[in-house]
């Protein structure tokens, strides 16, 4: 019974893609462009969430300060991107395990509203610095081959922004590999189900909630740097992507790393469909918030029934 | 007893002088904000371009900036320091309309001379009424900018033929700023038929956005003669290169943000984008007070001003200056009069004057100017008074 109504739902779904790939073909390409900045912005923070158990709200704003670093490096030595991003992710990664060490482990028993004040006052501390540093005027670096683009019959569209859709994969895939093959990474995913339990069979739990900040920071750190090459920069820019993050990550379920690919994918998908049509054009920002009431919603049904 | 007296007469003048003390010109600007910034840095330069020069009428210019943070309430709250504490003499500055929108009541309950250096919506002007005879509005208004705009591409067509416009696309970013321009584009370009208008949202970088494919698409479906886009500075580059990758080149790309993102003339994607705006460097060419403000910028904080809130806000101070001398006093009477005679050449290449709005007595400038971006610095190319370039027609398809 279950089998049929999926398969039902594959066939369904398989028809939609279908559709919309024959009626406006750039719905499914700009979607899934959009997903993929998305999930691969959200990922670090599903990662500390599902391990470390604390929202960090000065996520966007770590991704940020990644971008000016990246920035100040390309301008000064005429460097790409794509070269400054290793020593981007391990500046950050290094800030990542500081702020850790510093700050989030000493509010980890704290109640939580206590932690959400500590990463906002994060925040706010990382946007005023990058202002007084940089001023609030917008940068960006500006490549060729950012306006790659293939041309299909009349339609010509960037292919460069799939470079999100292959990070966020990347991401996925090896953060599996990382938390299921590797004794760190099982350690941290054990911390991450069961600290107490985790603890008594001689985990070291501090270690693996700094190594799993740290690593989230990298890969903060890492998408910092992508990020320039598409988008402008200035001290505010992070901050619609922690909201947007946090809510990808209710909208997946704790932990549920693949599951944040997937909302991503609905969410820039859905995004697109409307942004097709005139009259709803400007009615992406609330397909967003229906996704994730209905979601959390329809989870919660399902819960009480179970 | 002769010591005494001279001691006396020395008291006595120490006293008259503290008495006078100095001209004090309050001001409210976002510090926090890039155009804000750089607007109360060319003020204080023009206070210390003045008081180095003597002052006015024999007394020093103070300025007092208070932060308005870009919020309604902390602005209404800065004007009733600046009124009630500091006693200024005279209010300058602003930027955004709804911060001016909660001044306004502060201001009205006060009456001090004011002279504006931002609000562009029409809500304010609505809000302030005719009888705020002590307003005096140097930006221009929303409407005036259209008004400016159709004006120019008329001149433009007029004197180039070879730039034909008849098709319009706005592409406006969802916001009051966008959604405003995208009224005030149909209202004023629709008028008689003489273009066809279309347009789309887009959400802004500024505010999370940044994706423009679908805005674009729309866009070159319709195969506009002009292309204009407001936004903001975040939006400039990422949508030139998302057009570029979409094969998108319209007869006249245009670009009406606030300000530009540092570096922009050094891409080669904005060679021959054009803009609306007050003021550029280029204008020190064609104006010595634009060159004397620019240097003396430039010199001072070691910045180019990035904006034309700049040299508008280094005119209010001159404005104001020049009325005190004027008037002789900083009587409120005495100054209103004064300013209604001001005739201040000023460095954004033009004289200002205040002649009536659509509702208030003092409206300042009217106009705005199209430019270009040639070889990396922005050029006028309408007014043809203060024009700097030719304009280059059309807008080179993509490589």
């Amino acid at each position: 019974m279950a089998n049929k109504r999926n398969r039902t739902a594959g066939l369904v779904l398989a028809a939609a893609v279908l559709g919309i790939l024959v009626w406006r073909p750039t719905v499914l390409i700009y979607g899934l462009q959009a997903a993929g900045l998305y999930a691969s912005i959200a990922i670090p923070m599903g990662l500390i969430l599902g391990i470390v158990h604390i929202v960090n709200l000065a996520h966007g704003e770590f991704m940020m300060a990644a971008s000016y670093l990246t920035y100040t490096i390309c301008r000064a030595s005429g460097m790409d991107p794509y070269l400054a991003l290793l020593p981007v992710a391990a500046v950050t990664a290094a800030f990542g395990f500081l702020v850790y060490r510093l700050t989030i482990r000493r509010a980890l028993k704290a109640p939580e509203l206590n932690q959400l004040i500590l990463t906002f006052g994060l925040a706010i501390l990382l946007t005023q610095a990058a202002n007084l540093l940089f001023t609030s005027q917008t940068r960006k670096l500006s490549f060729e081959y950012v306006s790659a683009s293939v041309d299909i019959g009349d339609l010509s569209f960037g292919v460069y922004n799939f470079v999100f859709v292959a990070i966020a994969v990347a991401m996925v895939v090896g953060l599996r590999l990382f938390l299921t093959r590797t004794k760190a990474g099982k350690a941290a995913l054990a911390v991450g189900q069961n600290p107490r339990g985790a603890a008594i069979v001689g985990i070291d739990v501090d270690r693996a909630y700094a190594l799993t900040f740290a690593l989230a920071s990298a890969m903060v750190g890492l998408m910092g740097a992508v990020f320039i090459t598409r988008s402008s920069i200035f001290p505010a820019v992070g901050s619609p992507f922690t909201m947007k993050s946090f809510c990808l990550i209710a909208m997946a379920g704790i932990g549920n790393i693949p599951g944040i690919l997937a909302s991503s994918v609905l969410l820039g998908v859905s995004e697109n469909f409307l942004k097709a049509f005139r009259g709803t054009r400007e009615w992406a920002d609330i397909v967003f918030f229906v996704l994730i009431i209905s979601v959390i919603l329809g989870r919660s049904i399902r819960g009480k029934k179970a | 007893m002769k010591r005494t007296l001279v001691a006396l007469a020395l008291i006595a003048a120490a006293a008259m002088a503290f008495g006078q003390g100095t001209i004090k010109i309050g001001a409210t600007w976002p510090l926090a904000d890039i155009t804000g910034k750089q607007g109360s840095m060319a003020a204080q330069q023009a206070v210390d371009e003045i008081n180095k020069a003597g002052g006015i009428l024999g007394r020093q210019l103070e300025l007092i900036v208070i932060d308005d943070e870009l919020k309604a309430d902390k602005g209404a709250a800065a004007i009733e320091k600046l009124v009630t504490v500091d006693n200024v003499d005279v209010i300058i500055g602003g930027m955004a309309s709804g911060v001016a929108l909660g001044q306004v009541p502060a201001m009205k309950k006060y009456g001090k001379v004011v002279v504006s250096t931002g609000a562009a919506s029409y809500k304010v002007e609505e809000a302030l009424g005719k009888d705020a005879d002590w307003y005096f509005h140097l930006h221009p208004w929303d409407y005036n900018q259209g008004a400016s705009y159709v004006q120019g591409w008329d001149e433009i067509q007029k004197k180039f033929p070879n730039i034909k416009i008849k098709k319009i696309f706005l592409a406006y970013e969802e916001g009051a700023f966008g959604k405003a321009s995208w009224d005030a584009t149909k209202t004023l370009f629709g008028a008689g038929n003489r273009y066809v208008i279309d347009g789309a949202s887009f959400k802004s970088a500024a505010l999370g956005g940044g994706d423009y494919g679908a805005m674009l698409e729309a866009a070159k479906m319709f195969k506009p003669d002009l292309f204009l886009w407001a936004g903001y500075d975040a939006d400039a580059l990422p949508m030139l290169e998302q057009a570029k990758a979409m094969k998108f080149s319209p007869g006249i790309y245009l670009g009406a943000p606030p300000g530009w993102p540092v570096g922009f003339g050094t891409s080669r994607l904005s060679e021959n984008v054009m803009l609306y705006g007050m003021w550029a460097p280029s204008i020190n060419n064609v104006s010595p007070v634009s060159k004397k403000f620019y240097d003396g910028f430039v010199a001072k904080f070691k910045a180019e001003p990035a904006t034309y809130f700049a040299p508008l806000s280094y005119s209010a101070v001159y404005i104001v200056a020049d009325a005190i001398k004027r008037a002789g006093s900083t009587d409120t009477a005495a100054l209103i009069k004064a300013l209604e005679a001001t005739k201040y050449e000023s460095p954004l290449g033009q004289t200002i004057t205040f002649t009536p709005g659509n509702i208030i007595k003092h409206q300042g400038v009217k106009n705005q100017k199209i430019l270009q971006w040639q070889m990396g610095r922005q050029e006028v190319i309408w007014p043809f008074e203060s024009a700097t370039a030719k304009p280059v027609y059309p807008f080179p398809k993509w490589k």
